[in-house]
């Protein structure tokens, strides 16, 4: 985590509305890149 | 433009800088005129976000992109889903804990004032020149085929903005870009729709898109790895990451919209929503392009879209030679749309003749090249500064050609909704980093928040003059232009490895990290200057070097520091 010198410390971590936890928010997002580059890719070859 | 398309873009115009300066009457305070009380759902700051990336040029540049270049500037935009997911970890919950109005105050108690002054600099400095770029930009286009008078497009877009900015602050910034989102994305499908309606009757949309492909538009990835290619997967998955690291973690442009959060948790969301769905739009925006670039193999297309160098050469002495070449465009257009259906009759029926309909395509292709090559020599002849790319004109000159009365008007509406939606955050942004880290910590540190909100309000006046007199200006500084277009990479590298010290390397303090960082930026304007690397490694370098010089430097003081002690 970033270092800081200074501030009250953080509320308690809210978790997210949707998803149950922010890794599994973070997964989906990274997976949806991934996904998205390999559709990307296919698109590319498929049009060429 | 028809009374109609006048009446829904003149409304769309009235109603955002009206709604504007209602939702934003309630600020009393600097929280709530900066940051509109820390309270915007995740909905509200997504759209904020988007809105404040994507500018006018967005929507009328990307699309002629694709039409001259093909789809692979997507790969521009694959880093930032990875940005999204960093910023969510590290940033937002950071620059909510110590509860700061700027990316830059944070930069004090980690370092020391002049770490943060120089960061602040480099800000008002690089946003307050792209801020006049970007009303300038969308208002000489329009003003070009649309005859406008360039002057009052600037003003309109300039002072519609500005009151409802200086007047609302944050909270006005952030509900206008909500709706102003909502408003672009309509007038996008709207136009997509028409494409792909206005097609030939016997070609569909998977007709077009084959075209499109066969003709080398739809190459969204390059596998290749080149210093010197601008977009390719590479340079799209680190230099596009560090870039959007940059823009979205200490761009107060950006920060601003997420500290306006009603929680960490809504922060983030909103930067996870803007990962997920900035990659598609932006196919969607580039897939219009080659959509456009397809419409025109079946449709002629002008010889060349901009059509004010069009009017100076038939004002010219070369305007026979020019006349000439228009002829033969009509006559190798009319060659190639034919080309172009045999091709498709070709496709349907097997490969058979496929590859001879190929040939002829490419042979007559090439011919219109050429023809595009001597107009331009041409425009260059008779005036050597002249625009040499039209790419900025494709789009709208579909939409003035062929959508039907409304439509234009809310295409035109959706222009320049992204006009202020952009220029709007960096208004608001410039005078948040001109009060926070300027004003109120240098010059007057005891005034009441009423006083303070006073002249936040007065400060984005005095920006948003500044970006309009630098709008009315930027026609006279020819390339000077294309210095500031690539401004964000020049410094946001810098910025970035300053922002990554603080962060992450808890031993460099500010000393070290002030002379890192203009090492850093030499090390960035000696690429620039004196290499052909593609300006997205810009980021990287910037922001490598200046850490690596930092923790260099911090080293030799540390060890001259124990010398001296034990001397």
């Amino acid at each position: 985590m970033p270092t800081t010198d200074a501030g009250p410390p953080l509320e308690p971590e809210e978790p997210p509305p949707i998803g149950g936890s922010w890794r599994r928010l973070y997964s989906v997002v990274l997976i949806a890149l991934a996904v998205e580059v390999v559709i990307l890719y296919w698109f590319t070859r498929a049009f060429s | 433009m028809t009374n109609l398309d006048w009446a829904i873009l003149v409304g769309t115009l009235v109603a955002i800088v009206v709604y504007g300066v209602w939702k934003g009457r309630k600020a009393r305070d600097l929280e709530g005129y900066l940051l509109a009380g820390r309270g915007n759902r995740w909905y509200t700051v997504a759209l904020s976000i988007m809105a404040t990336q994507a500018s006018a040029i967005t929507f009328l540049s990307t699309p002629g992109q694709a039409y001259s270049d093909g789809m692979r500037f997507i790969q521009f935009y694959l880093g930032l889903p990875l940005a999204m997911v960093v910023l969510s970890i590290t940033a937002v919950p950071l620059y909510r804990r110590l509860r700061v109005y700027t990316a830059y105050e944070y930069l004090e108690g980690r370092f020391d004032l002049k770490t943060r002054s120089l960061a602040a600099l480099l800000f008002l400095i690089q946003r307050g020149l792209a801020c006049g770029l970007t009303i300038y930009a969308p208002a000489i286009i329009l003003s070009t085929l649309m005859g406008w008078d360039l002057r009052r497009t600037i003003l309109v877009i300039g002072v519609a903005v500005v009151i409802y900015t200086a007047s609302g602050g944050t909270r006005a910034v952030n509900h206008t870009n909500f709706h102003q989102m909502l408003i672009i994305l309509v007038g996008m499908v709207a136009a997509f729709i028409v494409l792909v309606v206005k097609l030939p009757d016997q070609v569909g949309m998977g007709d077009a898109a084959w075209v499109a492909g066969k003709m080398g538009k739809l190459n969204a990835i390059d596998l290749s790895f080149d210093l010197q290619n601008r977009y390719n997967l590479w340079s799209g998955l680190l230099g596009g990451f560090f870039l959007a690291l940059s823009y979205f973690g200490t761009d107060q442009s950006q920060v601003q919209r997420y500290l306006s959060g009603q929680s960490v948790a809504q922060s983030r969301l909103a930067l996870l929503f803007n990962g997920m769905v900035k990659v598609p739009m932006q196919f969607f925006i580039l897939f219009i392009g080659a959509m456009v670039f397809a419409f025109y193999q079946f449709t002629a297309p002008p010889l060349f879209f901009n059509t004010e160098e069009v009017r100076k050469i038939e004002q010219s002495r070369y305007a026979d030679e020019y006349r000439r070449l228009e002829a033969e465009h009509r006559k190798v257009s009319t060659e190639k749309q034919q080309a172009v259906r045999e091709l498709v009759e070709a496709r349907r029926g097997g490969e058979q003749g496929l590859e001879r309909a190929e040939r002829r395509l490419e042979l007559i292709d090439g011919r219109a090249a050429s023809l595009r090559e001597e107009a331009v020599s041409l425009f260059v002849a008779n005036d050597p500064g002249a625009a040499r790319t039209d790419t900025n004109y494709v789009f709208l000159t579909f939409v003035v050609s062929y959508l039907p009365a409304g439509l234009i008007g809310l295409v035109m509406a959706a222009i320049f909704s992204a006009a202020m939606s952009s220029t709007a955050s960096e208004l608001n942004a410039l005078a948040s980093t001109t009060i926070v880290d300027v004003y109120k910590r240098m010059i007057h540190r005891e005034g009441s928040e009423l006083h303070m909100v006073l002249i936040s309000k007065l400060t984005t006046v005095f920006w948003g003059a500044f970006a309009i007199g630098f709008a009315m200006y930027a026609n006279r500084l020819g390339s000077l232009i294309e210095a500031v277009n690539i401004l964000g990479s020049l410094f946001y590298g810098t910025i970035l490895g300053i922002f990554l010290l603080a962060f992450y390397v808890r031993r460099v303090g500010g000393t070290a990290a002030f002379a890192g960082a203009l090492i850093g930026e030499a090390a960035v304007i000696w690429c620039f200057r004196s290499t052909e690397i593609s300006f997205l490694w810009y980021n990287v370098v910037g922001c490598l070097v200046t850490m690596g010089a930092a923790l260099i430097i911090e080293t030799a003081i540390g060890r001259r520091g124990s010398a001296e002690s034990q001397a």
